[in-house]
């Protein structure tokens, strides 16, 4: 990511300290500016996303222990890029202070495991169970693509029943059931539930075994939450047809709860700190279900029965449209479609 | 030209399709996601402690961690397995781990470790609780330093321990807030897809309603494609400049968010971004056939073009390819272009390639109309024509038929005679 740097100081040690942050693997530093403002005019111009500062007299100071200070500015526009950068900087100036800290015990004779247990004697072992790497593809893909794919199945199922009320092909579609509505649904989503079901499963193969993301709870969750979240949103696409039997409005109504979801899910920002009211609505939503079960027994390996409150949800999700079936049925034998 | 923009914002009003698209969604939504985003950062994130040393150090850093705003300690456990259930139940997001031997390592002079173990499901919370323990670890740790070194005087133990000061600024959204980091983006994109929608969703309740399914009527208003095309985009530009001034100037005042607009750069971007959407429904409308496409069609985009503008993962590590596909949509360079005058408090100067992009696409995207709109007219005067043919044609056999059948009465009446 790219970094600027303003050098006032222009010594060895500041041209050191630009080296060290340009061999960061997420920092590169790709340009130096006279003054401070003009820094600033490249994080607004999007060239950079942070500068470092050296006033002039950094080295002067630092080796007659007068503490001099440097500083970083870095934008919080693009929260990703701006948490890592901040890491990095914070890096650079700890290991600076550590260079004369070293330097100065050295020259007193400790050795370097002395050394090193002066300078930090609380070491933290950082274990990032799951994704050691901070690998954002994880964060991303594994939220964001079922969200895309549950979107598709949200929209296409009252689409699909809907098109038969408005092409006028709604008396031969119960007919050809046997006027039973049940076996009309049924005929009717499951060849699109294969489908989906060989979509979701195909994209699931794809990130676990091929692209090799962790999933320490194994293929029975993987298969189950898929089978599972299919069924959540077909069910929940015909459930809401019933309600509102009209083409346009359920399918107004699906995506903009499939597009809510996305923020409701918590995959981003944690539901936990949004307002308490949201929290209890976030539940409405099949994806935040996904979501929690995938956390908890794939990507954390935990056995399956600490998310049971939610392949619960998922269950009543699918089996909501029980409650509105009969109202498609009067709907598909009495309603036209009004362009 | 006036025919038209009255018969299209008619439309608008009446059609509850669009009126729920392009009314309500802009005027909710924004507030919806501000109201979700609106608590900003995350807070008091629950940490279990495995406290196996049961020191004073330990019990100095378990009460830091517990004092900083960030993050609370909720459960205190006896051994890892214990702590590791109550992750698995989600009732903590983290555990603190001090060896038995932790403070016996410190007093010794050597390295002592503290395990910090996070759940990596969520970003936010990974850096919550590990910059966190960072910071008490450096906290105590100078404490430790002090201790061990022979000052004099206080300025003496700061050296030690800092011999190189260095501040940190946040320029740009200073409170790391997450709301305020997405949010602008969000209401961009609310503001492009809904104008697709609703280009959408009007241009297939015409095709429907026209006898040939062509979305251009036979009417002597509907002749010339400028005054079709500018008659439409003035309709949509009259709602969407006041969807607009709410979005971008009431919502971020209700919510209290970062706004440093100015009016020459808001005007500056806003106008060419809201032509580049309309012009690009409005290319985009002729290719719905029936009006409820449009949704698949749409929606489907908005988390894909979310991602594409950098806003979540830096635009400078994007694939060239989807860079390039980013290119050919108005929210790319709108979304941008506002974070920065929003957020950052750029001039218009600064983000010149912005609205320059935005121009360039309000140009291509208005000819792409007009000549989408040349080959609609034509269809329809060719349907029109046909029509009149068969029915010309119709007349005629008709007319045949009757004098055909005349001239048989005739030769039937003569024959008689």
């Amino acid at each position: 990511m790219p970094v600027g740097v303003v050098d006032e100081d222009n010594t060895a040690t500041s041209r050191e300290m630009i080296r060290n942050l340009d061999a960061f693997q997420t920092s590169h530093v790709v340009a130096h500016y006279p003054n401070m403002n003009e820094a600033r005019e490249a994080i607004q111009r999007n060239e950079i996303y942070a500068f470092l500062l050296i006033p002039k007299g950094t080295t002067d100071e630092l080796y007659s222990s007068r503490q001099p200070k440097i500083s970083f500015y870095y934008s919080n526009v693009a929260l990703l890029p701006g948490s890592t950068i901040f890491r990095d900087l914070k890096t650079i100036s700890s290991l600076g202070s550590a260079h004369v800290g070293a330097a100065k015990l050295s020259a007193l004779g400790k050795t370097s495991s002395e050394i090193k247990t002066f300078l930090q004697p609380i070491a933290l072992d950082l274990h990032m169970i799951g994704n050691p790497w901070t690998n954002y593809n994880i964060y991303l893909s594994t939220a964001m693509v079922p969200g895309v794919l549950m979107l598709f199945v949200f929209l296409i199922t009252p689409y699909s029943i809907g098109t038969e009320l408005k092409f006028k092909r709604s008396h031969e579609w119960l007919n050809m059931a046997g006027n039973n509505i049940h076996v009309a649904i049924i005929g009717k989503i499951l060849p699109q539930f294969l489908i989906f079901l060989c979509i979701f499963y195909g994209y699931e193969f794809y990130v676990y075994y091929i692209l090799g993301f962790p999933h320490p709870g194994g293929i029975i969750p993987i298969l189950l939450l898929g089978f599972l979240t299919v069924t959540a949103c077909q069910g929940f696409g015909i459930f809401i047809f019933g309600i509102m039997p009209s083409l346009r409005m359920s399918m107004s109504i699906c995506s903009l709860w499939s597009v809510l979801s996305y923020s409701t899910s918590g995959t981003t920002y944690p539901i936990t700190s949004m307002n308490p009211m949201i929290e209890a609505m976030a539940q409405l939503f099949p994806l935040r279900h996904y979501y929690m079960i995938y956390q908890i027994a794939i990507f954390n390996g935990f056995p399956l029965y600490n998310c049971i409150l939610h392949i619960g949800a998922l269950l009543i999700f699918s089996l909501m449209p029980l409650l509105s079936i009969n109202h498609i049925k009067t709907a598909m034998q009495k309603y036209t479609y009004i362009p | 030209m006036c025919y038209i923009w009255a018969k299209e914002m008619h439309s608008t009003i009446t059609d509850e399709g669009v009126l729920i698209f392009c009314i309500l969604v802009p005027l909710l939504y924004p507030l919806l996601y501000s109201w979700i985003y609106n608590n900003e950062v995350v807070r008091d994130v629950p940490i279990a402690v495995v406290d196996l040393s049961h020191s004073q150090i330990s019990r100095e850093f378990i009460r830091k961690v517990d004092g900083s705003p960030d993050t609370k300690v909720s459960y205190f456990c006896n051994n890892l397995d214990e702590a590791k259930q109550l992750v698995a139940k989600q009732d903590v997001k983290g555990i603190i781990y001090f060896p038995p031997d932790f403070d016996k390592k410190l007093f010794r002079g050597e390295q002592s470790h503290v395990g910090v173990y996070c759940d990596m499901s969520l970003m936010l919370i990974y850096k919550a609780i590990y910059q966190t323990a960072q910071a008490v670890s450096q906290d105590i740790n100078s404490k430790i330093q002090i201790s061990q070194s022979n000052n004099y005087t206080e300025r003496d133990d700061e050296i030690t321990t800092k011999p190189l000061d260095f501040e940190s600024v946040e320029i740009f959204n200073s409170t790391g807030g997450y709301g305020n980091a997405l949010i602008p983006a969000i209401v961009m994109l609310i503001l492009q897809q809904t104008l697709l929608l609703g280009i959408g969703l009007a241009a297939g309740t015409a095709r429907e309603n026209n006898r040939y399914q062509d979305l251009v009527p036979i009417s002597r208003h509907y002749n010339g494609i400028f005054r079709i095309v500018l008659g439409k985009a003035s309709c949509h530009f009259m709602i969407y400049c006041v969807m607009g001034a709410y979005i971008t100037l009431c919502v971020p005042k209700l919510f209290h968010y970062t706004s440093m607009v100015t009016v020459p750069s808001l005007l500056g971007l806003m106008i060419p971004y809201l032509l580049s959407c309309i012009f690009f429904g409005m290319a985009l409308s002729c290719l719905v056939r029936y009006r409820e496409n449009v949704m698949l069609l749409v929606v489907f985009t908005s988390v894909p073009l979310l991602f594409m503008t950098g806003i979540s993962w830096p635009q400078s590590n994007i694939p060239g390819v989807w860079q390039g596909i980013a290119l050919l949509f108005p929210s790319t360079f709108g979304i941008r272009g506002f974070l920065r005058i929003s957020s950052m408090g750029a001039t218009l100067a600064d983000i010149k390639t912005e609205y320059q992009a935005l121009w360039i696409q309000v140009l291509v995207y208005f000819l792409v109309t007009c000549i989408v709109y040349r080959y609609q007219i034509n269809q329809t005067r060719r349907h029109a024509y046909e029509r009149m043919e068969s029915l010309k044609q119709k007349a005629k056999e008709a007319k045949e038929k009757k004098m055909a059948e005349t001239e048989r009465k005739t030769l039937a009446e003569s024959e008689l005679e």
